[in-house]
């Protein structure tokens, strides 16, 4: 607020500032020692720390009292208990659950995630504990029943999910998709009408509709089917086997098929 | 595994991150332009304005400097919907940083014009100018003359602030770097780039602005 | 799904307000502290400590808080350090209204005529003595409207640690929004929340820039 009215553009200050930035960058840029056995860390500390989602019903979202509800809520609390620890629940957004992942923010990511080669680089995944269906949503009136179809239009999405990724490749050049940085503002995007149509999970919609939307999104053409993974960083063989163990015993006692009725209103397909 | 810092993998993306900067500079551009000639209205309305048009631009102005710029912005893009009215997210930045640089800048002018010697109007009334001619031809340029450093550091301001312009989607800098973060995963990376491109970028404005003052207040430099 | 009514509304608002307004007083102080630091070096005799208290201001007033913020969160992370958002949203906030506070400050302290600092000094007095004794006090007069006004550019910036996931008024805005389809009451609630805020704050900046005359003492 207080400029310097007589300092040139280029002075030697701030040569030196931007100088003096690059190099704590490369200091930065040292390696850094390794990490230790996520599994172990979590049992001595008694707590699984589980990245959700909040504005993603019915995955995750929040109730009249703020609290946070929905089928990966649900997964989480059942991992931390057969686990023998406590849980607690991260609330992040598409964007930046794998950032918390990464810088160790959270043991797992449990938000309806799905699998992708861009994301094998950096995450490993558990087996798939719900089924996922992209699709492209809007009101009823709009004739949209394919990709090709999107010549023209605006579409919503939250930047960075598998809807963004896909959607992307097949989408006709002048479709204008427009991004945002969470479900929330995708979702506002869609009913407030700055976006004609909405790509996103089917269930998602379901339940945009079951809430009597002020907009309908009915659904105009599925994208993929993209199962949701449990996320989890790379080189840590004892969490990922403990995690799938779990898994593998919650499908056969039907603890996670009745999690399926109550937040997916189906059972869970055979192939899962 | 240790985290490896990957700043190479941002190039990848430069194209986006041009589009970001031009994105970035054509809002600073709009909002300057547009909110200095509002705050240029609103300074007048404010001193010799009728009372009913000062209470509305003092109410904008206190509207405007105590809420946030996020909810301002929220506000014309998902709340006017609902009465009607659908702005595209470029016209809505836009407008939102029309409208908080003019409620700010209002004040600084206004401050500019107060601190006119009351000899000038005096001048121009015996000249036969009416309360209007007096104001443009007199006052104006002498008051900003004076507050330009101020109005300067306020552009550059809102140009900051236009960072947050990326989350209804318009695709200024801050929005290419959360989509290139969202492909190579190179948050703190990408981050950083665009912080260092954001604080060129103030530089830049500043000097920007420094030359256009040289230039409007030239015949008057003192 | 369950209906949210007008009270449901304001009730949820209200208690996100809390969080805003703990974050607010947790970065103007915090940033009272540092601010305080960083004007005494960068007012200091030695070059070094100028220089780098210059470029950490320019830095921080030439960014935009958003960057700061996500900076905070991811970065600090990186250096092994668990940084939930709330804390990252502190740090973030409270170095940015130091860099703020500390140029207001130092206009301030520039104010004092040089005969003071002379005086002081034939007193034999040390610059950190001086500061305290005898700069300080006639500067904190003057400094006190403008530090006050600063202040609801804090309670404004803390609308930002929304979108790096603090629950505060605006995150609780955008999610009722969603789950109550009413945007427009719901960011028209929002804003008068934070009117409520900060003007009283704005108002007696403004009183106490009178009461002190401060603009117009030299």
């Amino acid at each position: 607020m207080t400029p310097t009215p007589s300092t040139p553009l280029f002075s030697k200050a701030r040569r030196a500032l931007l100088l003096g930035l690059f190099a704590s960058v490369c200091v930065a840029a040292l390696p850094r020692p390794a990490q230790a056995d996520t599994l172990a860390d979590i049992t001595k500390a008694g707590v699984l720390r589980v990245a959700v989602p909040q504005d993603f019903p019915p995955f995750g979202s929040i109730g009249a009292d703020m609290a946070p509800q929905g089928l990966d809520i649900d997964v989480a609390a059942l991992m931390a208990k057969r686990m023998g620890v406590k849980l607690q629940l991260v609330p992040v957004s598409s964007t930046n659950r794998v950032p918390y992942l990464q810088t160790r923010k959270v043991d797992l990511i449990i938000s309806s995630l799905g699998k992708n080669p861009e994301r094998e680089k950096v995450l490993d995944f558990s087996e798939a504990y719900a089924p996922f269906y992209n699709g492209v949503f809007g009101p009823a009136d709009m004739p949209v029943k394919s990709a090709a179809d999107l010549a023209g239009k605006t579409v919503g999405v939250t930047r960075g999910a598998v809807e963004d990724l896909e959607l992307s490749k097949i989408a006709p050049a002048n479709a204008t998709i427009k991004r945002y940085e969470d479900n929330n503002a995708t979702i506002s995007a869609f009913l407030s009408g700055q976006v004609q149509l909405i790509a996103t999970g089917n269930v998602v919609a379901a339940a945009l509709i079951a809430k009597h939307a002020p907009k309908a999104p009915e659904t105009k053409f599925l994208i993929k089917n993209s199962p949701c993974f449990i996320g989890m960083n790379k080189d840590e063989p004892a969490l990922q086997a403990k995690v799938n163990a779990i898994l593998a015993e919650a499908k056969k006692d039907g603890a996670l098929n009745s999690l399926s009725i109550k937040w997916l209103l189906r059972p869970l397909p055979a192939q899962l | 595994m240790a985290y490896q810092f990957d700043f190479l993998s941002v190039l990848d993306y430069t194209d986006v991150l041009l589009k970001g900067i031009a994105v970035t500079a054509q809002l600073t551009l709009t909002g300057g332009v547009l909110g200095v000639a509002v705050a240029i209205f609103g300074a007048w309305a404010r001193t010799q304005g009728p009372a009913w048009l000062r209470a509305i631009v003092g109410a904008y102005v206190e509207m405007i400097r105590n809420t946030p710029f996020l909810i301002q912005l929220f506000f014309i893009f998902f709340g006017l919907p609902s009465l009607g009215v659908q702005l595209p997210e470029m016209v809505a930045a836009s407008l939102a940083m029309v409208i908080n640089l003019g409620a700010y800048s209002t004040e600084i002018i206004r401050a500019g014009l107060a601190a006119t010697p009351r000899g000038q109007f005096e001048a121009g009334a015996s000249l036969a100018m009416s309360p209007l001619q007096v104001f443009r031809h007199v006052v104006l340029r002498p008051a900003l003359q004076k507050i330009w450093p101020a109005l300067s550091s306020q552009i550059v301001i809102v140009m900051l602030g236009s960072a947050v312009c990326s989350q209804i989607a318009a695709q200024d800098l801050t929005y290419a770097a959360n989509f290139i973060q969202g492909r190579n995963f190179r948050a703190f990376e990408v981050y950083l780039v665009s912080t260092v491109i954001y604080l060129l970028l103030a530089l830049l404005l500043r000097q920007l602005l420094r030359g256009v003052g040289r230039q409007l207040f030239a015949r008057r430099a003192r | 799904m369950i209906d949210f009514t007008l009270w449901d509304i304001v009730r949820n608002l209200l208690l996100a307000a809390r969080w805003t307004v703990l974050l607010s007083l947790v970065a103007f102080v915090g940033g009272g502290v540092v601010g305080l630091l960083v004007l005494l070096m960068r007012t200091s005799k030695r070059p070094f400590l100028r220089r780098a208290t210059w470029a950490y201001i320019e830095i921080f007033q030439g960014t935009p808080l958003l960057m700061q913020l996500f900076l905070a969160f991811f970065g600090l992370a990186l250096f092994g350090v668990d940084v939930p958002a709330w804390l990252a949203a502190g740090v973030a906030l409270t170095l940015w209204t130091a860099a703020f506070l500390a140029e207001i400050w130092r206009g301030c302290v520039e104010a004092i005529p040089r005969g003071q600092w002379e005086a002081s000094g034939s007193l034999a007095m040390s610059y950190v003595q001086q500061m305290r004794h005898v700069i300080l006090p006639q500067a904190m007069r003057i400094a006190v409207a403008p530090t006050v006004g600063f202040g609801v550019q804090v309670i404004k910036g803390t609308a930002l640690a929304s979108i790096i996931g603090f629950t505060e008024l605006s995150k609780a805005g955008t999610m009722i929004v969603n789950a109550s389809f009413q945007p427009f009451t719901v960011y028209a609630a929002v804003a008068l929340m934070y009117f409520a805020l900060c003007w009283p704050l704005s108002q007696a900046s403004k009183l106490l820039e009178r009461k002190f005359h401060a603009a117009h003492r030299h």
